[in-house]
C-alpha cells in the first residue's frame, strides 16, 4: 500500500471533525478576543471581576473537589474488595458498578429528586421518626449537586481503580508480608502506590465530569448555579452569545489544564517512568 | 490465602446501596397510583406506564432519538472504521496528532461542544435543526466507534491480512472478507457502546431543541421542570430495562466488561 | 533434633484435599528440595510453611514452638518468589531494605546490610536501578538478596529458576547454592526440575499426590528409587515385573516366565519383597550376538531406530513387552534385526 493512502483512510474523519467542531471552536473562542474589530480581553476581565460570576465559578470547583474527594474515598475501598474477588464475582460486581454509568444521567438524577425533595424519602423518614420538625432543605442546594454528581461519577473512579488494582501482583503483597509487613502496611506501602496512576486517572474523570456536567446540576441545583448551567443560561434564556463564548472558552481551558497537570502528576508519581 | 475482609466488604456493600438503591427506589414508586411521586408507594397501578403513551411527546421523541443515535452511529462507523483501522494497522507522520483529535470529543466539555454547534451549525451554517442533532452526535459516537475498533484491531493478526493478499486478493476485497468478518463483534459492541452514550446524551440535544424536533432525555427534562407525577418514573424504569439489556449482550459480544475497566 | 517439623498437616482449599496428614522434618542449614509433578502438593507445603495458607489439621513447629498460628509477618522467613515479586514502584536499593525497615532498623544500618547484601548476590552499583531495568537473572538476585538481608530463619525458594533461559539457570543454581553454604542458612527448595533439585540440594523429598514418596540424599535418589512413580519421574523408563523373587545374602535372583535375573539390594530404600524391577535406557545393553542364553539377558527384535546425536535409541519388542535402550555406537543396528537385551546385575534395581 502507497503511504499516501493511509491518509484517504483519515480524511473523511478528518474533514468532518474539523468542520463542525474543530473550527466553530476554535471560531468560538477566537470570537471572545474581538470586539468591534479590536483585540480585547474585556470579556476575561469582566467575568473575572463580577462577584457573582465569580461566585458560580467558586461553587463549581467546590463542588467538582467535594465531588473528586468523596469518590476517591468511597470508590478506593470498593474497587479494592472488587478487585480481590474471585473472577465470576468480579464481573458480577463490575456489572453492577456499570450499569449506572450506563443509565441515563436525567433518570439518575431524577431518583435523587425523589429522595432529597421536601417531601422526599429522607425528609419523610426524619420527620416520621420524629428526629425534625420542618422539612430539611437538602434539594436544590451546592450538597444536592455534590451528591447527584457522586452518584453519577462514582462507578467512573470505581472501574479506573479496579483497572489498575486488579493487575497489582497477589505475590507482592505476600511478599512484603514474609519481609515482615502487616496487612494495613503492605497495603499502604505496595498496593496504594501502585494504585496512584488508576486513582490520578479516576481524578481527572471525576473532576473534569463534575466541572463541566450539566444535566445533574441543572435538576438537582435549583436556582443554584454552575458554570455548564451558566453557560446553557446566557446562550440559550439570555441571548448573551458573547459571555457564553467566554464561559466555553474558560471551561475548555480549565479542562485542558487540568488533564495537563494531572498527566504530569501521574508520570512523576509512577516511578516506573 | 483466603482472608476475610468483613469491614471492607460491609463498606463496598453500603456504596452498592449508594449506587443503586435509587435505581430500586425510582422503579418502586413508577407503580404509585396516585398523582403525586411517594415511597413507599400506597398500592399498585399501571396508570402511569400509559400515560407515557398518552403525553408530552414522549413517543415521538424517543422515536427521534432512535434514529438520530442509529443514523449517528451509521455515520460514525462509516467514518470511524477506516479511521480506526489506519490508526491501529499503520504508523506513519503525524499519527499521533490525528489520533488525538479522533478521541477529542470525549475531552471537550459536552455542554461547551453543544453550544459551538448550535451558533455555527444552526446559525452560521444554516443547517436545518435536524441535521445539526444528527452531525453532534456522530461527533459523541466517534471516539466511542474509533476505540473500541481499535482495540479489537489490536488483537488481529494482521499476518491473515497478508495471506489473503498472498492468494491474490486486493486491498478492499481483503479488508471486506477477511478484515472486517474478524472484527464483526467488536464492530457490534462500539456500535451498542456508542448507541448508549448518544441515547442518553444531553448535553449536545439540549441546544439543538425547536418546532418539532427534541429527543428523549430533553423531553424528560422538560416534563421534570413541570411536573412531579411518576410518568418519569416509570418512563426511567422501562430505559433501565433497555440499559440492562444491551448491556447483558455488549458483554456477551465482548466477552466480559473489561473494556471498561481499560483506560 | 530437627529445626522444623511438619506433624501430620492436612491442607484443602476449595474442598479439595491437597496434603492429608502430611509430615515432614528439616535439620538447621540443610537444603532439602521438594520435588514433583505439578499438583503434587510442593507448592502448597511451602507456602503453609510461609505462612501464607493455614492447615486445617496438624501441627507446624519450628525451632521448638508452635508456629501454626504464627501470622506471616511474624515468622521470620525469607520467600523467594516465582515471580520474583519485586515491588515495580521501588529501587533495588528499597527492595531489599524493605524488611528491614518494617524491622525499624536504623537507616544506618540499613544502608551497610543492604550494601552488604548487594555484594553478595554481586549486584554492587546496581541500587538505584528499578526492578524493569533489571535482566531476568539480576531480578532473581535482588529478590533473593531482599529475602535473605532480614537474616531469615529459614529460606523458601518456590520454582525461583524457572522464569530464566537455561543457561542462566545452571549459573543461578550454583549461585543459591554458593549463598546458601556460605550463610549456613537452612533452605526449602521447590522445583519441578530434577536436575536442578538434585545437583543443589542435600536432601530431596520426591512427592505425588499429597505424599513424599522417597526422601534422601541426591545420589541414592538417583541410584536406588524407593517406588516406580520415584524411577519414572527420574529416568527408569523399562520397567519387568518378576514372578519369582529369593535372597541369597547381598545377591537377589528373579525369576519371570522361566528366564533368570540377579538384581543388587539397595540400601533399605524398600521394603524386602519388591519384585518390580527397573532399568534406565542408557544402562541396558543391546547386543548383536544372540547366540547364547545367559543370565540378565533377553532375546528381542528392534522395532524402530532413532538416532539422537550421541546414540542411537532403539525400541526393543520382546516376550516380556518393549523395552528402550539408549547405545553409542558407528553402526546402528537396523529394524527388525533379532538383539540380545542385557541386563547389568548392578543397574537393574528393585523398587515398589
Amino acid at each position: 500500500m502507497k503511504k499516501s493512502a493511509v491518509y484517504w483512510l483519515l480524511l473523511p474523519g478528518f474533514v468532518f471533525l474539523a468542520a463542525f467542531m474543530v473550527i466553530p471552536i476554535v471560531l468560538t473562542i477566537g470570537s471572545t478576543f474581538v470586539q468591534e474589530n479590536a483585540f480585547t480581553l474585556d470579556g476575561y476581565l469582566h467575568f473575572f471581576k463580577d462577584p457573582y460570576f465569580l461566585k458560580i465559578l467558586l461553587t463549581t470547583l467546590q463542588v467538582s473537589v467535594v465531588t473528586t474527594l468523596v469518590c476517591v474515598v468511597l470508590g478506593f475501598p470498593t474497587a479494592y474488595y472488587i478487585s480481590r474477588k474471585a473472577p465470576r464475582r468480579k464481573g458480577i460486581l463490575l456489572a453492577l458498578a456499570i450499569f449506572p454509568l450506563l443509565t441515563s444521567p436525567v433518570v439518575r438524577s431524577f431518583s435523587w429528586m425523589i429522595i432529597l425533595g421536601r417531601k422526599g424519602l429522607i425528609n419523610n423518614a426524619l420527620v416520621g421518626l420524629g428526629l425534625i420538625d420542618q422539612p430539611l432543605d437538602i434539594l436544590y442546594t451546592p450538597a444536592a449537586m455534590m451528591i447527584g454528581l457522586t452518584h453519577l461519577f462514582l462507578p467512573l473512579m470505581i472501574i479506573s481503580l479496579v483497572g489498575v488494582l486488579e493487575n497489582i501482583d497477589q505475590d507482592l503483597l505476600k511478599a512484603a508480608q514474609s519481609l515482615g509487613a502487616s496487612r494495613f502496611t503492605a497495603f499502604r506501602r505496595v498496593v496504594f502506590p501502585l494504585a496512584v496512576p488508576g486513582l490520578v486517572i479516576g481524578a481527572v474523570l471525576v473532576f473534569v465530569g463534575s466541572l463541566t456536567a450539566y444535566t445533574t446540576p441543572a435538576l438537582l441545583g435549583g436556582k443554584q448555579r454552575v458554570i455548564a448551567t451558566f453557560l446553557y443560561q446566557n446562550a440559550m434564556t439570555l441571548n448573551d452569545w458573547y459571555l457564553a463564548s467566554v464561559i466555553a472558552a474558560i471551561m475548555i481551558a480549565i479542562t485542558f489544564i487540568v488533564v495537563g497537570v494531572m498527566n504530569r502528576m501521574a508520570k512523576t508519581l509512577n516511578p516506573k517512568g | 490465602m483466603r482472608e476475610k475482609h468483613f469491614g471492607l466488604g460491609l463498606f463496598s456493600l453500603l456504596v452498592f446501596i449508594f449506587l443503586l438503591g435509587p435505581l430500586l427506589i425510582i422503579s418502586v414508586t413508577s407503580f404509585e397510583p396516585g398523582t403525586v411521586l411517594k415511597f413507599p408507594p400506597e398500592g399498585f397501578s399501571l396508570r402511569w406506564y400509559e400515560n407515557i403513551f398518552k403525553t408530552g411527546g414522549f413517543i415521538r421523541t424517543f422515536q427521534i432519538s432512535i434514529i438520530v443515535s442509529l443514523l449517528g452511529n451509521l455515520l460514525a462507523l462509516i467514518l470511524g472504521i477506516p479511521a480506526a483501522y489506519a490508526l491501529s494497522r499503520y504508523d506513519f507522520k503525524g499519527k499521533s496528532l490525528l489520533n488525538a483529535i479522533f478521541l477529542s470529543p470525549v475531552l471537550i466539555p459536552g455542554i461547551v461542544l453543544g453550544f459551538t454547534l448550535m451558533k455555527y451549525l444552526i446559525v452560521v451554517y444554516q443547517l436545518p435543526m435536524y441535521l445539526g442533532l444528527l452531525i453532534g452526535h456522530t461527533i459523541i459516537m466517534l471516539p466511542f466507534i474509533i476505540r473500541v475498533i481499535a482495540s479489537s484491531l489490536s488483537s488481529f493478526d494482521f499476518a491473515v491480512e497478508e495471506a489473503a493478499l498472498s492468494l491474490g486478493a486486493g486491498r478492499v476485497r481483503t479488508f471486506f472478507q477477511v478484515v472486517l468478518p474478524n472484527i464483526r463483534s467488536g464492530i457490534l459492541a462500539a456500535v451498542l457502546i456508542a448507541f448508549l452514550e448518544s441515547f442518553n446524551n444531553v448535553d449536545i440535544s439540549v441546544f439543538m431543541t425547536g418546532p418539532g424536533v427534541s429527543t428523549l432525555p430533553i423531553q424528560m427534562l422538560t416534563y421534570v421542570e413541570n411536573y412531579f407525577d411518576p410518568t418519569i418514573a416509570a418512563i426511567s424504569v422501562l430505559l433501565m430495562v433497555l440499559t440492562g439489556l444491551l448491556m447483558f449482550f455488549i458483554e456477551r459480544i465482548m466477552g466480559g466488561l473489561t473494556y471498561f475497566t481499560k483506560r | 533434633m530437627a529445626l522444623l517439623t511438619l506433624d501430620q498437616v492436612s491442607v484443602a482449599y476449595d474442598n479439595q484435599t491437597i496434603l492429608k496428614d502430611f509430615s515432614l522434618e528439616l535439620e538447621k542449614g540443610k537444603l532439602l528440595s521438594l520435588l514433583g509433578p505439578s499438583g503434587c502438593g510442593k507448592t502448597t507445603t511451602l507456602r503453609l510453611i510461609a505462612g501464607f495458607l493455614e492447615a486445617k489439621q496438624g501441627k507446624f513447629l519450628f525451632g521448638g514452638k508452635d508456629y501454626t498460628r504464627v501470622p506471616v509477618n511474624k515468622r521470620n522467613f525469607g520467600f523467594v518468589f516465582q515471580s520474583y515479586a519485586l515491588f515495580p514502584h521501588l529501587s533495588v536499593y528499597d527492595n531489599v531494605a524493605f524488611g528491614l525497615r518494617m524491622r525499624k532498623v536504623k537507616d544506618r544500618d540499613v544502608s551497610e546490610r543492604v550494601m552488604r547484601m548487594l555484594e553478595v548476590v554481586n549486584l554492587n552499583g546496581f541500587e538505584k536501578r528499578f526492578p524493569q531495568e533489571l535482566s531476568g537473572g539480576q531480578r532473581q538476585r535482588v529478590a533473593i538478596a531482599r529475602a535473605l538481608v532480614i537474616e531469615p530463619d529459614l529460606l523458601l525458594f518456590d520454582e525461583p529458576l524457572s522464569n530464566l533461559d537455561a543457561n542462566l539457570r545452571v549459573n543461578m543454581r550454583v549461585e543459591i547454592r554458593r549463598i546458601q553454604q556460605e550463610l549456613g542458612i537452612t533452605t526449602l527448595y521447590v522445583s519441578h526440575d530434577q536436575e536442578e533439585c538434585f545437583s543443589i540440594s542435600d536432601q530431596v523429598a520426591i512427592m505425588n499426590k499429597g505424599i513424599v514418596e522417597q526422601l534422601d540424599r541426591p545420589e541414592t535418589i538417583f541410584k536406588y528409587p524407593a517406588t516406580e512413580f520415584v524411577a519414572r519421574f527420574i529416568g527408569f523408563h523399562n520397567f519387568i515385573e518378576f514372578d519369582e523373587r529369593s535372597d541369597a545374602g547381598d545377591a537377589i535372583s528373579l525369576k519371570v516366565g522361566g528366564r533368570l535375573f540377579t538384581a543388587t539390594a539397595n540400601p533399605g530404600t524398600v521394603r524386602p519383597g519388591a519384585r518390580k524391577g527397573a532399568i534406565r535406557p542408557d544402562d541396558l545393553i543391546v547386543s548383536g550376538d544372540t547366540g547364547q542364553e545367559a543370565a540378565n539377558a533377553l532375546p528381542g527384535m528392534i522395532k524402530v531406530s532413532t538416532y539422537l546425536g550421541r546414540s542411537y535409541q532403539y525400541v526393543v519388542e520382546t516376550e516380556l513387552g518393549d523395552f528402550t535402550a539408549n547405545q553409542e555406537m558407528e553402526t546402528p543396528y537396523f529394524s527388525g534385526q533379532r538383539v540380545n537385551l542385557i541386563f547389568p546385575q548392578d543397574k537393574l534395581v528393585l523398587v515398589e
